[in-house]
């Protein structure tokens, strides 16, 4: 413990050049600790966007439903499957899928029919509310229809058009009806604007005949759980469907989330290593300072490895002390920033990725890791750093360095 | 001069209408893979055409029956209505040109097909709207060889390979017609793939008297990858060259 005294009383022995050091270093751990929280709460909010948007943090299919889109493969229990999610407080909103022929006047066009429940997907998703035109559909099932933007304008529809709706329906017969456009749906995404019709699901299994199948569950509890907790949670058993999380769904995704965190690596090295030399300059020039003082040590018979040691103590004590400070001045930061957020509007108006309009307020997250493993690193990049100017100490001359002036 | 020409033919006519095995053989090695291809090709024309036709679709979900009412006029005209099941009974496709409209009885509705659905099912068949629209001959598509000449399973066949021309706007990477030896008749045309897999099998069964000839009465298409769904056509009635108005094939006589 001697040495750490010894180490605290060294460093104060010249205050400017230390309060120098641990301003830096707890800067740099400040940026550190606030650039993690917002580099997670960017991953964090893109990924929230795009899930909670239509596709949830995770999804469960029949067996082998999305190898072939086949309309049979649905799920054999979607009630029980619901009613868990139900229980566990998880968003579940179930969704059948039908490929069809939608036509307006002279002009058709081949499209997806979503067969959904409005009220869930309204508390659940965020699709419900992008709406460019008119409205979504209403709770009770009244034959209307949500289409996608390019779908509309390829059929030169607009709300209030009336549509006819073609389909091959589950027993093989022709499923037809007239539907009205009650709202179109803002870009998101190529897929939803080319082809997308969502209908009430009791319009759906009138048209398709399809008895109520059910092809697949999206799930969101929109960031409470983890998606991997979320999936331990509610995956099903062998043969009553297969569930798959946004990782899988939405691959591009996911890796661009895994691209942002080798950034957020190259960002933090960066930093490390500039604290890492400050703190080395520091030591470098305090190893200079007293030579004299190492001669002398050393004529009185302190070891090599002593000195060292007593250098490395001081780069300890001096880092650790600034990383404290640090974490305390990047924690307030990245508090703030997760309460109020950057808005980012004033500078890009409004940010869309592929075509989904994003909340413009930046907010931080933290989180544990965030601020355990920069304390930690800078702890050891500097205590390293000072081995160097600890060694060059250490391998002095003692009558050289007495006379040195 | 005429006359003894028009004498002559009808007596070659004739000798060819026996069944004479000396004579068959001479007119079997007259015939050039295109005279075959034409044969089966003109086997359902005429420049009109009437006919019943019972439908009968299996799937792998569900399969049901269609009772059909067909008419046609020239290459290039043709009116499908559905007289069964009650559920659709007056659904009608209307095929003018390359262009194909369905009428719907139960919204009251016309709509025209578009060209992207054209490779897909007519009605939950086998046969897709491509198959009701096209008009040309195979021989015009085609570029043919005899690949088989003699018998199998105890039946004398002919086996014409049909390599689609680089120009021809055809979905098949190669088509298959294998004939009765005797009477030319078609009894399986193979379509294979653009990677020259078999896709789909049609049978030509049950040859007795139709439209005024002998011809097969019943067709059956199954698609290669699934040999347990099949599409069967059964010709319950069928008459060529009666008198049909053109207005029949008008988006007005559809809503009829």
């Amino acid at each position: 413990m001697t040495i750490f005294r010894y180490a605290w009383r060294n460093l104060w022995r010249n205050k400017q050049r230390t309060i120098i050091t641990i301003a830096a270093i707890s800067l740099n751990t400040a940026i550190l600790i606030i650039s993690y929280a917002l580099m997670d709460g960017m991953i964090k909010h893109t990924v929230n966007n795009m899930t909670n948007m239509v596709v949830g943090e995770a999804q469960i299919h029949g067996k082998g439903y999305r190898d072939d889109r086949s309309f049979y493969k649905s799920l054999p229990n979607p009630e029980q499957l619901i009613q868990s999610a139900g229980n566990q407080n998880i968003g579940a909103a179930p969704r059948s899928y039908g490929y069809g022929l939608i036509s307006v006047g002279t002009k058709s066009a081949g499209a997806m029919f979503w067969g959904i429940n409005p009220d869930i997907e309204m508390n659940v998703f965020d699709l419900p509310k992008q709406i460019q035109h008119g409205q979504y559909l209403s709770i009770e099932a009244e034959k209307g229809l949500v289409l996608g933007k390019k779908l509309t304008r390829s059929l030169n529809a607009g709300v209030g058009s009336e549509i006819i709706v073609v389909v091959q329906a589950a027993d093989g017969s022709l499923g037809n009806d007239l539907y009205t456009v009650t709202g179109i749906l803002k870009t998101a995404g190529d897929s939803i604007d080319r082809s997308m019709a969502i209908m009430h699901k009791d319009d759906f299994r009138d048209l398709f005949v399809s008895g109520g199948r059910i092809h697949e569950i999206a799930l969101n509890t929109k960031g409470k759980l983890e998606t991997c907790e979320l999936a331990e949670r509610m995956r099903p058993d062998e043969g009553e469907g297969e569930l798959r999380t946004w990782r899988e769904l939405l691959p591009m995704l996911s890796d661009m989330v895994n691209i942002f965190d080798v950034v957020i690596w190259i960002f933090g090295a960066i930093f490390f290593l500039a604290a890492g030399l400050g703190v080395m300059n520091t030591m470098l020039m305090a190893t200079y300072e007293r030579i004299r003082e190492f001669g002398i040590q050393k004529a009185l018979g302190t070891s090599p490895l002593r000195i060292v040691g007593n250098m490395a103590a001081e780069a300890f004590v001096l880092s650790l002390f600034s990383a404290v400070l640090g974490t305390f001045f990047g924690l307030i930061g990245s508090y703030y920033l997760q309460e109020v957020g950057i808005d980012t509007s004033m500078f890009a108006g409004t940010f869309s990725f592929s075509g989904i309009a994003f909340d413009p307020v930046w907010r931080a997250v933290i989180s544990a890791q965030g601020v355990i493993f920069p304390v930690l690193v800078m702890c050891i990049t500097c205590t390293a750093a000072s081995l160097y100017p600890a060694i060059i100490a250490a391998r002095l001359d003692p009558v050289k360095a007495i006379y040195h002036v | 001069m005429i006359k003894k020409t028009a004498l002559l033919l009808a007596v070659l006519l004739a000798i060819n209408t026996i069944p004479a095995p000396a004579f068959s053989q001479s007119i079997e090695k007259s015939l050039t893979p295109k005279q075959i291809l034409d044969k089966v090709d003109d086997l359902w024309r005429g420049e009109s055409s009437y006919g019943k036709i019972n439908m009968t679709i299996t799937t792998e979900h569900w399969s049901r029956s269609l009772t059909l009412e067909a008419w046609s006029k020239g290459k290039d005209r043709s009116l499908i209505k559905i007289l069964s099941p009650k559920k659709e009974k007056g659904t009608a496709t209307l095929r003018y040109g390359n262009n194909i409209w369905n009428y719907l009885p139960k919204v009251k509705r016309v709509i025209k097909l578009p060209s992207s659905m054209m490779a897909s099912a007519w009605m939950g068949s086998h046969f897709t709207n491509d198959d009701l629209v096209k008009e040309s001959r195979m021989a015009d598509d085609y570029t043919f060889t005899i690949t088989f000449d003699g018998e199998k399973n105890r039946k004398k066949i002919v086996e014409v390979t049909c390599i689609p021309n680089p120009e021809a706007a055809v979905v098949w990477g190669k088509v298959v017609v294998i004939v009765d030896r005797v009477t030319y008749l078609p009894l399986t045309i193979n379509y294979y793939d653009e990677d020259m897999n078999l896709a789909r099998i049609m049978t030509f069964m049950d040859v007795g008297p139709l439209g005024g000839k002998d011809r097969p009465r019943r067709m059956s298409i199954v698609p290669a990858d699934n040999s347990d769904e099949s599409t069967t056509v059964h010709y319950s009635e069928l008459e060529f060259n009666p008198d049909i108005s053109d207005a029949l094939f008008s988006i007005r006589s559809l809503q009829k």
